[in-house]
């Protein structure tokens, strides 16, 4: 228990310590040994991973709970030790990726705010594209995380069907919660991603009738 | 379990949560179920950490210490999870069919945070259990886990009861009485083999 505490606490500092450390890693990447040719004069700035700390514990969490669900009888002949692990491992995860990864990698957040009149609402924010170069999101942690973020929530989807149907009820409560934590954030995310503004079915029509339109002009063009 | 955040601020900046500021909200939360008093802090600023380590809490105690190795312990500690959860779920579920006006994640703020006593309640008994069984045992358990069923429900329904509306109070409580009646029930009759 101390020990997720203790690397929550790492994860913040890391978060914390990482905005400051960018500025003297870009005064490095502009020195060049060669002459840059034409082609690259867009540097692979975005492609560098600028969070280390936080895209470890990003994976982190979310993979050992996994992996300890699937080791429990080979590590710990009790049930409760492995139960109660997977429990603080998912709301670690479940934390870090809400408050800390989301917002360092890919500069997404999303929260519930009660008014005056005790209403309820659910904000969800994009970073908008500044104009400064050290906040632009990067490729590789774009990727990380979103492998991350939809990977586990479908394996844990799995688990679910897999201890239903093979009757292994107890372990039942621990994969909804799971499933629920990790599609919490899932969701959470994708709706910052796709924006306030639009739903997901109006961007879904729009993508396909796109396709759709592609595809007959292509027809059209060919024969 | 996510919490409510205090300020939008400029999304540009979209800096990590503090750890320490989540911590302290926890704590002030549990302070408030200690004295409830009338505020709006487990309402307004829910979150769902403090129920979540009670209930865990609560059913690591309710283990019985058996050596037997397949029986494991566990169906009791996934059970004590379902009955807190999905009781949380339908007296928050009931409270809103009823006309409720607060929402359901503030509900099971508030129903998680105040099986605090409860658990209070639990640890008391089993240092008392330490002690040899025989009537007085069980009239002193029996006492602590009165008084502490009766703090849950007076500080539960002092932060639910505003919600409903008057002539369905009695209605929307019931159910609050009934959980936490479950509760010390399985706290009471618990005897470690």
């Amino acid at each position: 228990m101390l020990l997720m505490i203790l690397s929550c606490v790492l994860l913040n500092c890391s978060a914390h310590v990482g905005n400051r450390r960018l500025d003297s890693n870009d005064d490095t990447e502009d020195v060049s040994l060669f002459d840059a040719e034409e082609e690259t004069t867009n540097r692979p700035r975005k492609s560098k991973i600028r969070h280390p700390v936080a895209s470890f514990f990003h994976l982190f969490f979310r993979v050992s709970a996994i992996v300890v669900y699937l080791l429990c009888e080979l590590l710990s002949s009790s049930f409760i030790t492995c139960m109660v692990t997977i429990i603080l491992l998912l709301s670690c995860d479940f934390w870090a990726v809400k408050n800390v990864t989301g917002r360092l990698m890919v500069g997404l957040r999303w929260w519930n705010h009660i008014d005056e009149d005790g209403k309820s609402h659910w904000v969800f924010e994009s970073r908008k594209e500044s104009s400064q170069e050290n906040k632009t999101v990067s490729e590789a942690e774009s990727r990380i995380f979103w492998l991350g973020l939809i990977a586990c929530p479908v394996l844990w989807v799995i688990f679910a069907f897999s201890a239903l149907f093979s009757f292994r009820v107890k372990w039942l409560a621990v994969v909804i919660m799971g499933v629920v934590l990790q599609g919490a954030n899932l969701y959470g995310y994708i709706r910052c991603k796709v924006g306030s503004r639009k739903n997901l079915t109006s961007m879904a029509t729009s993508y396909f009738g796109k396709q759709f339109l592609r595809q007959n002009t292509g027809d059209d063009q060919t024969s | 379990m996510a919490e409510a955040e205090e300020s939008p601020g400029d999304p540009g900046t979209a800096s990590p949560r503090p750890l320490m500021r989540d911590l302290k909200a926890v704590g002030k939360k549990f302070m408030h179920v200690l004295y409830p008093r009338k505020s709006n802090t487990l309402l307004r600023d829910w979150d769902l950490w403090g129920p979540l380590i009670l209930c865990v809490t609560l059913a690591l105690m309710l283990q019985r210490d058996s050596v037997d190795s397949e029986k494991d312990g566990g169906p009791q500690f996934a059970e004590v999870f379902v009955i807190v959860w999905f009781g949380a779920v339908t007296i928050t579920l009931n409270s809103k069919l009823l006309g409720g006006n607060i929402s359901f994640f503030q509900s099971l703020c508030v129903l998680g945070y105040c099986i605090l006593p409860l658990t209070v309640a639990m640890l008391i008994c089993r240092l008392v259990l330490l002690a040899d069984p025989g009537p007085v045992n069980f009239m002193v358990r029996l006492f602590v886990v009165i008084v502490m069923f009766a703090w849950s429900i007076v500080a539960s329904t002092a932060f639910l009861a505003d919600s409903q509306p008057p002539n369905r109070r009695a209605l929307a409580v019931y159910p609050v009485f009934l959980f936490y009646f479950v509760i010390s029930w399985m706290i009471l009759t618990f005897t470690p083999q």
